[in-house]
């Protein structure tokens, strides 16, 4: 009896020692490994409760009229990292950090500043406004992006296609360490169309020896239009 | 109990690098019936490989004997250089058989699975889930 209950105490210490190895290798992540090249493994949306506003807009969601991807322009960061085959690129320096988003060719700068707020920051994406000013701040080895002064208009086109936004909206990003996995925590807050904060998970690989490379897209090669007939 | 242990581990991953297919695919998923495919064969009258989606176009003839553009979407550019995809071996002029996932909307679209070739080489999409499982082991992949 002795010996079964010795065994039985055994194992559970194994699991929890397992358990606690692979928790501490979490919690282990620096955030120098943020640096890097990464590619998307998943990503995972929380619990979408839509304001009637909200429910309306994206009833009304028609992708090829409504899609801006077909015009070339990225819609929002939540939009970027929901494009599953482009990297991204992050890379930290003293007071700022760029994340270097292949799709779209964005390429975003965050500012580092000790009591800089969102409002304050320069755009994020010189070429892209619409996407608004953010401010990073470091939390023990978590990156913490808050944005704010975005562009009324779409939101998504992919995780939660006709999703719209406006521009009350304000969304902070989580970037966490992993050794060669990270990820990204972005919550939505939008009193306009979201009932309850939004949340979306993205996980990453870190992609070794990775190069962001020229997206390069035209808006005559990318537009719905040129399946059409006589539209060439 | 570490070899179970282990198992898990991997089933877990396994599941996680799984899961992440649905997504990888779910704009071509919403635009391409993927319950569906089609051969469709043709001359190549173009070939763009270009982001956001390479293109073929195909020069099909109708049993009357006319003849009509059937397009072809593919992976973006930069997925297929990274997947390296021998795509040079599609040639302008060549005679294909292209299989594709149908489009929900549109008669003469498509989306890319296999090409097979004059030479009956046969190119196949792996798609992106495949080439990040390939990141994930240290492997290389061709498709």
């Amino acid at each position: 009896m002795n010996r079964i209950r010795f065994a039985r105490w055994t194992c559970i210490i194994e699991i929890a020692a397992a358990l606690l190895i692979a928790n501490g290798a979490y919690a282990a992540g620096k955030r120098a490994e943020l640096d890097g090249v990464w590619i998307l493994l998943r990503a995972d949306i929380g619990k979408l409760q839509l304001t009637p506003a909200g429910e309306k807009l994206r009833a009304a969601y028609d992708f090829q009229k409504d899609d801006p991807d077909f015009q070339c322009k990225p819609a929002s960061f939540t939009r970027i990292m929901h494009t599953p085959s482009p990297p991204i690129e992050v890379r930290q320096h003293q007071d700022y950090v760029e994340i270097n988003y292949e799709f779209m060719d964005v390429k975003r700068r965050v500012p580092i500043k000790k009591g800089l707020t969102a409002k304050e920051a320069p755009y994020a994406v010189r070429e892209h406004p619409h996407l608004g000013k953010s401010a990073g701040q470091y939390e023990g080895e978590t990156l913490v992006i808050d944005t704010e002064g975005q562009k009324a208009g779409v939101l998504d086109t992919l995780g939660v296609p006709g999703l719209y936004q406006s521009d009350q909206i304000r969304t902070v990003e989580k970037l966490i360490p992993d050794g060669d996995k990270m990820q990204i925590v972005v919550t939505h807050y939008d009193p306009v169309y979201l009932v309850q904060p939004l949340t979306v998970t993205f996980s990453y690989l870190r992609l070794p020896d990775g190069k962001i490379m020229e997206w390069g897209c035209k808006p005559e090669e990318a537009t719905f239009e040129r399946f059409l007939p006589g539209t060439r | 109990m570490y070899r179970q242990f282990a198992a898990a581990t991997m089933m877990v991953t396994f599941l996680f690098l799984n899961c992440a297919e649905g997504l990888a695919h779910h704009s071509v998923a919403a635009n391409f019936d993927q319950s569906k495919t089609l051969d469709v064969t043709g001359k190549v009258k173009e070939f763009e490989i270009r982001n956001p989606h390479s293109q073929i176009t195909l020069e099909v003839t109708k049993p009357d004997g006319g003849v009509e553009d059937f397009y072809v979407e593919w992976s973006d550019k930069n997925a297929l250089m990274r997947r390296t995809v021998p795509v040079d071996k599609i040639r302008v002029g060549d005679k294909v058989t292209i299989n594709v996932n149908p489009s929900r909307r549109l008669p003469n679209l498509g989306y890319f699975r296999t090409a097979t070739l004059p030479d009956g080489t046969v190119l196949k999409d792996c798609g992106f889930a495949a080439y990040r499982e390939s990141v994930a082991k240290g492997t290389k992949i061709t498709c």
